[in-house]
């Protein structure tokens, strides 16, 4: 497995976007209503498809500079970045199980990279 | 705070069932593929995993609405455990023992998260 640095830090960042996309996807989803001028217009939900999309867009030339068995376990920090936000921004309570949760699921995804 | 209602997990469950299917459909797609416009949009593959793709981000974005982000988020990753099992019996990719660790982790790091939702008991026993 190896990558350069400045694919690594690339996926990061890409992360950090991503789980931005997520927050913002959560705001516009809280303010959902089930009619099309309030869809049209809800603001979160479009800066969570742009920042999940831009995400996406810069992981993929990362691709060039870092083999898939090292990015995508980077890329799997999205979760640990999701879990920061949610306990910033949302003041959801984060306890030991949801940390140990987080880090065994980052563990998985770094075997499943190895197995592939 | 949103207390998480339990069928909010089941629609994550399925939404992530659905990323899984698209992301296989790209993949048998990605055989056929050409870099213009009329190739890729008769690509029947690709086009049914960007509708199959659609659908589960609608559905992922309802369910976030009936549930805490810290608890729904991560059930996204049990989305590789779809696309490994998929890949190893639709793909005939290898199934091998870091394979099945990567699994059970990805259970056990979500099953953690769901045990650490559970609300405490707001009355401390023994109150009258």
């Amino acid at each position: 497995m190896s990558a350069s640095i400045y694919a690594i830090i690339g996926v990061l960042f890409a992360s950090i976007l991503g789980a931005a996309g997520a927050l913002f996807l959560k705001f516009g989803s809280d303010r959902l209503r089930f009619n099309f001028w309030s869809l049209l217009r809800n603001r979160f939900l479009y800066l969570g498809v742009l920042f999940y999309g831009l995400s996406t867009l810069m992981f993929i030339p990362m691709l060039r500079y870092g083999e898939l068995s090292l990015l995508y376990p980077v890329a799997s920090t999205t979760y640990i970045w999701v879990i920061l936000l949610s306990s910033i921004v949302l003041k959801e309570r984060i306890g030991k199980h949801k940390i140990a949760g987080i880090c065994a699921i980052i563990l998985g995804i770094i075997f499943l990279s190895i197995g592939n | 705070m949103t207390k998480t209602q339990p069928w909010a997990i089941a629609l994550i469950l399925m939404s992530t069932l659905l990323n899984a299917t698209a992301q296989i459909l790209y993949k048998l797609g990605a055989d056929k593929f050409a870099f213009d416009i009329y190739s890729l949009a008769t690509n029947y593959y690709v086009v049914a995993g960007l509708i199959t793709y659609a659908v589960s981000a609608a559905i992922m974005i309802v369910a976030l609405r009936y549930g805490e982000l810290s608890l729904l988020y991560p059930i996204i990753a049990t989305g590789y455990i779809w696309v490994t099992i998929a890949t190893v019996y639709l793909l005939n990719e290898s199934f091998n023992v870091y394979k099945l660790i990567g699994i059970l982790m990805i259970i056990a790091g979500v099953s953690l998260i769901g045990l650490g939702s559970k609300e405490r008991k707001s009355i401390p026993e023994g109150a009258a």
